[in-house]
């Protein structure tokens, strides 16, 4: 194995992706080759490197959104939400509307009407 | 069209992928526009979408407004992710196009179109031009303090092509695995591989220009 075979392996052989043979050949080129071995220190600072560009979100970033949604939809894209019970299901809304045209539809029918007399 | 065929092969080797109950209850929480299950999801996903399209764009201002849309896409469009992939992968990939997206755009305006952010850029002396952009810090062993390293980093980084430099902020700034990045990506393992190797290699030499 020379050294570019060596470097070219180097991904895999810190990923621990290498197979047996394949990661035997590069060690026992590693162990001969000072070059390659100060290569692969510099690989892996390099890839441990990446690892700390980690960003956290801003603060201000779910508020943000949220008032994007908000304004973007006027208002209306959450689902309104009941402090005590949760969200009101829109079945009991027809439900109840239902209820309160029969009651109306029956009083209507049968109340006594006022102000209203038979003819002589 | 070649991309979707793409993500049907993946899927199709790698089996279809199951929820867990919890994964599968916040979306369906997210698909009845609950508030709250939208909080959690920033809270869960927020950092590491930022760092995906910080690190993409180089640009703090540019990220937070293509990190929001992200999310408010995530929220518009939750109806029609139907579980195939894991909640996060599906996030991510729309955070990877809308990055690549943005950058395009900001690539055709002329005036200041993909600006890398001044805190980034490497500490300039009065008068002179940025002395770590030229001169080499002496000897192996001195020690980069550690925002100099991180502006040197993201230079190296956006002086890759966007699709390197994907592949180098999934694997090794987002810790994914590889399938999790074939499945945002669509392409297959050997090439993820190669690329990305070929993108840690030029950041490496970039980094060992400016420490050796
Ligand atoms: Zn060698």
């Amino acid at each position: 194995m020379d050294h570019g075979q060596a470097q070219s392996a180097f991904s895999d052989f810190v990923d621990g992706t290498l197979p047996e043979r394949e990661r035997l050949e590069v060690e026992q080129h590693l162990a001969a080759c000072i070059q390659c071995r100060t290569e692969l220190t510099s690989f892996r600072r390099t890839v441990g490197s990446l690892g700390k560009l980690k960003q956290a979100a801003p603060p201000s970033f779910l508020p943000d959104i949220k008032q994007q949604i908000y304004r973007r939809s006027h208002g209306r894209f959450f689902a309104p939400r009941w402090k005590l019970f949760g969200r009101i299901p829109f079945e009991w809304i027809s439900l109840a509307t239902i209820i309160a045209m029969l009651v109306y539809y029956l009083a209507v029918l049968h109340g006594t009407p006022s102000g209203v007399h038979p003819a002589p | 069209m070649e991309a979707t065929l793409r993500f049907a092969r993946a899927r199709r080797e790698r089996g279809p992928y199951t929820m867990s109950l919890a994964e599968r209850l916040l979306i369906a929480r997210l698909k009845e526009r609950d508030g709250q299950a939208f909080d959690e999801i920033v809270q869960l996903y927020g950092d590491k979408v930022f760092s995906l399209v910080y690190r993409m764009l180089g640009n703090r201002h540019e990220a937070e407004d293509v990190a929001q849309e992200v999310f408010i896409t995530v929220f518009k469009t939750v109806d029609g992710f139907r579980g195939e992939a894991k909640f996060s992968t599906w996030l991510l990939r729309i955070a990877a196009n809308q990055s690549k997206n943005r950058i395009k755009y900001l690539s055709r305006r002329p005036t200041d179109g993909g600006e890398i952010d001044d805190a980034l850029q490497a500490p300039a002396t009065a008068g002179t031009p940025a002395p770590v952009l030229q001169g080499h810090i002496d000897g192996p062993d001195v020690l980069m303090e550690a925002a100099e390293l991180e502006a040197l980093m993201q230079r190296a980084i956006a002086a890759l092509d966007e699709e390197h430099r994907l592949l180098v902020i999934l694997r090794d700034v987002e810790e994914l695995s590889y399938q999790e990045i074939g499945e945002i990506t669509g392409l297959p393992e050997g090439t993820i591989k190669s690329r990305l190797h070929r993108a840690r290699m030029a950041i490496k030499e970039e980094l060992d220009k400016h420490t050796r």
